[in-house]
């Protein structure tokens, strides 16, 4: 989950004057905004990827006036229609990023404690609903070092400019290959000749989509009018994003100038809300409150939406910043937000099901139950395990081998195809402790099938100086014939590099091998480094006590 | 009635009978008993007024590196005395043979015996013998002590031992407590042999055994089980490895969603699921993402075979093969994140997931079931906080209290399946789902903080905990 820090004097002064800090912490959590650290007044939040709104101090005091009932209802967004800012699209985009939008924000100002956050924010935004800048992609730039119109196009490889953070002129080229953004997000441009780009009117680089802006626009604390663009693959997904910027730079203070856009299926955005119409009983329902329309309408408004009661409906307006709220489903948990849960009564209806544990478990436990009778402890393992101590130390067939891709840890690589190596392996770490030692494991197996097939083993294991054949063999037995009155038979095998020479055996129920015992041969010990004898057995039980 | 007598009072009573006044270990050694089994023994014998202790201090004294030096070569002043039987010598001579405080401790000692006497030159000093020297007490008594040590009784004059004291490193001087144990007059006249025994020392030290058990965490799992089920909930099992259509698809997880990103998913290397559900569900649940996530759904993102990363995956799939329309299913397991592990992060741990279709399914009943779950679990200090999951609308997670963290912990989840879940699967009514982590109740019970000792099998953790 994405994290925000924030400072919570600066909070309580844009929430207003007087809000107290006890009341801030009580009410973050009710955001669905967690509280992960706090030292002195700064405060480390983590925010929901569906909410990018909360990715900054602005979008979160929004929200707390709304609970804090100081400000409800919709912040509505004016956007100034005449003006000097326009953009043409040209067609040469179509084939590697098609889509931009944009707007210019004017009058404001940003401090430099805002203007990390929003930095902070676009990394956020970039890659959650930007998919890794994929999708889409923000620039803000300082709109007062730009003649516009501009024009978003494309230009070669060897196209020179001085990037943001920069200066020094380098060509595409060199920016993807030396800076950080440039490796990170390359991959989306791919081995495409041309690159998106957007020119100012005096032919000055502005921006290279979605790799880094130009340093000629940076944005300072100095500066008062922002242009925001936004490219992408998708034109819904770059609306999404500009309408989350909009509405944080509009608690900011600033106010909204249109970029007309032209050209090759782009448009000027509108920003328009949702309305959506629906049926209060749902919510009711849902909730398992009666509440009259009146107070949903309040807790709507309470979450900074728009509502009214129109006949038995209810009307609610929807920021186009809030694109998480797809269904009346979700307009009923803004209600049970507004409404707020802690004054929701937790009620126990007597169930009308008989609850019921699976065959597998309670054949499973049997199995457990006689193994501790036995005096056997239960061990625990990964199911993903290295190839190492499956295959390798244990010198078995790796033929079948089940592997994941790209694993963070090395120890947990491969799909386990019997369980013997990781009680093999809890002994190895355990040669320090006092013997006898003797552990067992039932667990999930896996092996190729269509696609993979998945049962139940059971693994046994005895470590001491004096075990052997004999014994492990009567255990065996006495697992089986214990509840399920199964008969075993062990019979000669052929040898297995896990076992000593002529000291293991298939194990047969009703002709059916279902496994194989046997005591483990030394130089399979050696490499676990384990200093005794060792004896073990390993069964499927599926298809033997259960399906 | 003849006393009952433990083995070791037995031995020691018969041994003091013998021979009067012992240490505790001559005891020792005569009755081949443990200096503590002798020790207890003395013990209960005093307690019943058949033993008494003496306890004094014995003091020994014995030679320290001068004293040896001195019993072999002789005292300082023994050596001057030695140099000096033929002719006089001269301090310069006298002070080159013997070294460094030799000197003035010989001259000294010699003048204070009068065996010498000292004539001044002009510039150095002129010693002779004045009379014949004989053996001083300090010099019996050294030897006396030779190599051995000596008690406290057995020194005949205190005064050269207080001299020989006085000089540094000639005796060391060490005491120690003594214990003597004796027979009171009652337990002269016992006679041991017909006393009924038996009796064997039942305060002794025993060898430690670990009892054979179910695993902790199998034991928290079994637990959470029986709630659920206790809860009118049946369990349901399901396969680990699932196709994607099943973990993420069905769950209306879009396809380029970070979270199915091979860093936070473990994909099977070159394994796919031709036919991961009927053709409808796959028709329906790639209209509900095109039409709701506005992307081009591609099947064969669907086909490939992951690790779960949720039980969700098997109540969903549960549900939309069963369609039932009452009903509470439960499902436990292992399930997988692409992490790294560390002490609260594990790539596989276990959950359980509930889901209630039918009746009483508001948001009411679904937080009436968890309070009454964890009342079950013995937490009774609970609230809830809203939160986001991707298939569930509303969301909620409980915040338990833990008095000895002194703070809330986040635990289960829980809510309502989202329509663009349900509806493209063919259910109409609303699914109320909640679960978590077992790992993580599992840590506050055994008192853990690093969730990894679950997996470690350490033999001394499982053998104690």
């Amino acid at each position: 989950m994405p994290v925000v820090e924030l400072n919570i004097n600066r909070i309580r002064k844009l929430v207003s004057g007087n809000v107290t800090r006890k009341q801030i912490l009580d009410v973050l959590p009710f955001l669905g905004l967690d509280i992960e650290s706090e030292v002195g007044d700064e405060i480390r939040i983590e925010y929901s990827p569906n909410r990018p709104d909360y990715s900054t101090d602005y979008g979160i005091a929004t929200g707390l006036q709304g609970l804090l009932g100081i400000k409800k209802g919709i912040q509505k967004t004016y956007i100034k229609k005449k003006g000097k800012f326009a953009i043409k699209v040209d067609s040469t985009v179509t084939k590697i990023r098609p889509y931009l939008t944009g707007i210019v924000a004017t009058n404001g100002k940003l401090d430099d404690v805002a203007i990390k956050q929003l930095m902070n924010m676009q990394e956020d935004l970039h890659f959650g609903i930007g998919r890794k800048r994929k999708k889409s992609s923000i620039g803000l730039h300082d709109a007062d070092k730009i003649s516009f119109p501009l024009t978003y196009t494309t230009v070669s490889r060897e196209h020179k400019f001085t990037p943001l953070n920069s200066s020094t002129e380098q060509s595409i080229d060199e920016i993807l290959a030396n800076t950080e953004v440039g490796q990170n997000y390359g991959y989306v441009i791919g081995d495409s000749k041309n690159v998106p780009i957007i020119f100012d009117s005096e032919q000055n680089t502005i921006s290279f989509p979605p790799i880094i802006n130009s340093a000629l626009t940076t944005v300072t604390s100095n500066t008062r009018n922002i242009l925001i663009e936004v490219t992408g693959i998708d034109k819904e997904a770059t609306e999404d994003m500009l309408s989350v910027v909009v509405s944080i730079l509009q608690t900011a203070g600033f106010e909204f100038n249109e970029l007309k856009i032209t050209g090759n299926k782009n448009s000027t955005p509108q920003l328009k809300e949702k309305i959506m119409i629906y049926d209060p009983k749902f919510t009711s329902e849902i909730i398992g409150i009666e509440m009259s329309p009146s107070n949903m309408v309040t807790c709507l408004k309470k979450c900074r939406l728009d509502a009214s009661v129109k006949g038995k409906k209810i009307t609610c307006v929807i920021p186009r910043y809030r694109f998480d709220i797809f269904s009346p489903m979700d307009l009923t948990e803004e209600i049970v937000l507004g409404f707020g849960i802690a004054n929701i009564e937790p009620k126990l209806s007597p169930s009308t099901t008989i609850g019921q544990k699976n065959d597998v478990t309670i054949k499973t436990k049997l199995i457990s139950q006689t193994a501790v009778g036995l005096g056997f402890l239960e061990a625990m393992n990964s199911s993903l395990t290295s190839k190492k101590v499956l295959y390798e130390m244990t010198k078995r067939d790796s033929s079948e081998i089940i592997s994941v891709l790209d694993s963070k840890s090395q120890e947990h690589k491969i799909l386990r195809d019997s369980l013997l190596p990781s009680l093999l392996d809890n002994l190895s770490k355990n040669i320090h402790e006092s013997y006898p030692q003797k552990l067992f494991e039932t667990g999930v197996v896996f092996s190729k099938g269509k696609p993979i097939h998945e049962s139940i083993n059971l693994a046994v294991i005895i470590a001491y100086k004096d075990t052997n054949y004999s014994e492990i063999k009567a255990i065996m037995q006495s697992l089986l014939r214990t509840n399920f009155k199964i008969n075993s038979e062990t019979k000669t095998s052929k040898n297995n590099e896990l076992f000593s020479i002529g000291r293991h055996a298939d194990i047969f129920v009703n002709e059916n091998k279902i496994g194989e015992i046997g005591e483990i041969d030394s130089n399979i010990l050696e490499n676990f480094r384990i200093r005794t004898s060792v004896v073990g057995f390993e069964i499927k039980l599926s298809g033997l006590i259960f399906d | 009635m003849s006393q009952v007598f433990h083995d070791i009072e037995k031995k020691i009573l018969v041994t003091l009978q013998k021979v009067p006044n012992q240490t505790p270990e001559q005891l020792s050694i005569n009755t081949e008993l443990s200096i503590d089994q002798v020790r207890r023994g003395i013990e209960w014998l005093r307690l019943k007024d058949l033993a008494i202790v003496d306890e004094s201090q014995k003091i020994t004294f014995s030679l320290g590196l001068n004293g040896l030096d001195s019993l072999k070569n002789g005292l300082p002043e023994r050596k001057l005395i030695n140099m000096l039987k033929d002719e006089p010598k001269t301090f310069d001579q006298i002070r080159s043979a013997l070294s460094g405080a030799g000197f003035n401790v010989a001259i000294a000692n010699a003048k204070k015996n009068g065996w010498i006497k000292i004539e001044k030159n002009n510039s150095d000093s002129l010693v002779s013998i004045k009379e014949k020297p004989i053996e001083t007490p300090e010099e019996k008594l050294l030897s006396l002590i030779g190599e051995n040590s000596i008690t406290q009784e057995e020194v005949t004059n205190p005064l050269a031992m207080k001299i020989l004291l006085s000089r540094p490193n000639y005796i060391i001087q060490t005491s120690e407590k003594l214990k003597t144990i004796s027979l009171t007059d009652a337990a002269l006249s016992l006679d041991t042999s017909i006393s009924s025994s038996g009796a064997i020392d039942v305060e002794a030290e025993v060898p430690s055994i670990f009892a054979a058990r179910t695993h902790p965490l199998q034991d928290t799992i079994d637990e959470i089980r029986e709630i659920f089920v206790n809860l009118g909930f049946s369990e349901i099992l399901g396969n680990m490895t699932q196709s994607s259509f099943w973990n993420f698809d069905a769950l209306f997880t879009p396809q380029d969603h970070p979270a199915r990103e091979l860093q936070d998913t473990f994909y099977l290397e070159n394994l796919e699921s031709k036919n991961p559900a009927t053709l409808s569900q796959i028709k329906n649940v790639s209209s509900s993402h095109n039409k709701n996530w506005k992307y081009d759904w591609k099947l064969s993102e669907s086909q490939k075979m992951v690790l779960r990363t949720h039980t969700t995956c098997v109540t969903i799939k549960h549900l939309a093969e069963q369609k039932p329309e009452n009903a509470r299913i439960f499902s436990l397991g292992r399930v997988f994140r692409n992490e790294k592990v560390s002490y609260k992060h594990l790539v596989e741990f276990n959950q359980i997931e509930g889901i209630v279709i039918g009746n009483n399914t508001t948001l009411r009943d679904l937080m009436g079931i968890q309070k009454e779950f964890y009342k079950k679990l013995g937490l009774t200090k609970i609230k809830f906080w809203p939160t986001f999951f991707p298939y569930t609308e509303p969301s909620l997670q409980t915040m338990v209290y833990n008095e000895k963290l002194g703070k809330w912990i986040e635990l289960f989840g829980m809510g309502i399946f989202r329509p663009e879940v349900t509806k493209p699967l063919g259910i109409d009514k609303p699914v109320l789902a909640w679960g978590g982590g077992i790992e993580r109740i599992a840590m506050l019970k055994y008192e853990l903080d690093d969730v990894r000792e679950f997996y470690n099998n350490n033999l001394s953790w499982l053998r104690s905990a």
